[in-house]
């Protein structure tokens, strides 16, 4: 699940015919007379996706100039639960729109005789959403709380985009999507996988019976966590990774956030691996003008857990199953115990048995 | 009987040899694959070193709890359907030695995969 974040790769080509479509589409878009390419090259770290860093010069039009920009487009196993990337690019306007920070939307374009399959273009901000580097950073360390609270007041203005929203009306109603049907989906999943996982069975068991009354549903960016924000030193440039955003409880985005599948290199710092829990609620409350439930947040933090064990194993699929030769996603599927050690500490404080 | 040096001092001084010798002299973008390979190595060692002697005696401590011999998968997945019905919630004691064998099953399985983990959440 990865965006702008990460390292130009050398070599793998554009054929000719698509860098022509792509500067006549740009062109067109943009009023530009030409547009020409300085570069043209996929960025590394898109678990789902594939993007493209794009330099290019636009002669006159809208984007007169020298332009800094990333294509996204689907990578060659897509994941169902994702978005189409032209449903992607209305809920990134649309947060655009709401004055979240992300990088700024572009143009969209469906013709798969451009670049081979749908994609957008939005322009490319500077920084790094480098998980592992935020949250090691002895430099970042007086900022992050700062972060933190920044983060929290950003989620709460994505929060702020309620249904019905005409240009989101594709995503599914909160009804399609609640947590009941979730746990339908995590079960029905496992259903048809080939190795029984009992602690998440048991955790989704417990998920089932202490279900929270249905609340206003928000726009929820559903990997909302570090690892998907960018940072210029210690100041946020965008939000990134939109694909998987839907209707869904705000406490849904806060318990992601905070689970310890997204800590990284610190999981003693609860928010995210970057700070306490303090200033990021204080952030989301300021902004959002509502107190953070802490009980639903532990409800979604659970549910985080066994969330992102079936992604896990789902990621391990798509070599198991699907083929992909990819040694990265097979041993996502290795990290399917660590989140059901998540669950256990989670729902049975008492803790091991002295003999484990 | 199989010939020395084992197959885990094998991978072990192949995964040595690989961080330490190789990976500095590939280009950057190579590291994170390079990474990736020495884990991978890192897994098949550790379970080849702990072997299937624990899974093996949860197994059997789930037949006990069934009193019925069923082998692995079958009553793997018993126990799945069980935990998804709340088959065990009504019993305490129950309840309690169900934790148990869950905590166990984690804890071994996170002993092949990522001990370091393990260790940052507390446990040995």
């Amino acid at each position: 699940m990865g965006s702008q974040r990460s390292e130009l790769l050398p070599a793998a080509g554009v054929a000719q015919d698509h860098r022509t479509a792509l500067a006549r589409f740009l062109a067109a878009e943009s009023g530009a007379a030409k547009v020409e390419f300085s570069g043209l090259a996929p960025l590394r770290g898109g678990a789902i996706q594939e993007n493209w860093a794009v330099d290019a010069c636009f002669l006159g039009g809208l984007l007169a100039g020298d332009q800094r920009l990333v294509l996204r487009t689907g990578a060659p196993t897509g994941v169902a639960a994702s978005l189409s990337r032209n449903e992607e690019f209305a809920v990134l306007k649309a947060a655009f729109a709401a004055g979240v920070t992300v990088p700024e939307p572009l143009f969209a374009c469906e013709d798969p005789a451009i670049f081979g399959k749908a994609f957008f273009v939005m322009r490319r901000v500077d920084g790094t959403a480098a998980a592992h580097r935020i949250t090691r950073d002895p430099v970042l360390d007086p900022s992050l709380s700062a972060i933190a609270e920044r983060l929290g007041q950003e989620l709460a203005r994505i929060h702020k985009i309620r249904p019905p929203w005409h240009d989101l009306a594709f995503l599914p109603s909160y009804e399609q999507v609640g947590p009941a049907q979730q746990i339908e989906g995590f079960r029905a999943y496992l259903d048809r996988h080939p190795v029984p996982r009992p602690v998440l069975e048991w955790g989704i068991r417990w998920l089932e019976t202490h279900i929270p009354p249905s609340v206003e549903p928000v726009l929820c960016h559903h990997d909302y966590r570090t690892g998907n924000y960018m940072l210029d030193g210690a100041k946020l440039t965008g939000i990134l990774d939109w694909e998987f955003a839907g209707w869904g409880d705000p406490h849904e985005d806060i318990g992601w956030f905070c689970s310890k599948g997204w800590r990284f290199a610190r999981l003693d710092r609860e928010a995210g691996g970057i700070a306490d829990r303090a200033p990021f609620y204080r952030g989301y409350e300021r902004e959002s003008g509502r107190r953070v439930d802490r009980e639903r947040v532990f409800f979604w933090e659970v549910l985080a857990s066994v969330r992102w064990a079936i992604i896990a194993l789902q990621q391990s699929d798509r070599h198991m199953i699907g083929g992909e030769r990819n040694l990265d996603l097979a041993l996502t599927g290795r990290r399917t115990t660590e989140c059901e050690l998540e669950v256990l500490m989670l729902l049975d404080p008492a803790g091991a048995p002295a003999d484990a | 009987m199989r010939d020395l040096p084992t197959g885990p001092s094998l991978l072990a001084l192949a995964r040595d040899v690989l961080l330490k010798d190789l990976l500095p002299r590939l280009p950057p973008e190579a590291h994170l694959d390079a990474r990736l390979v020495a884990n991978s190595m890192a897994i098949a060692e550790r379970e080849a070193i702990l072997g299937a002697g624990p899974a093996n005696q949860l197994l059997r401590e789930l037949e006990m709890m069934y009193k019925e011999a069923e082998g692995e998968p079958e009553v793997l997945n018993r126990f799945a359907r069980d935990l998804r019905a709340g088959a065990f919630e009504s019993s305490t004691p129950r309840d309690r030695a169900v934790r148990a064998i869950l905590w166990r099953l984690t804890i071994f399985k996170l002993r092949q995969a990522n001990p370091r983990f393990l260790a940052a959440n507390g446990f040995n």
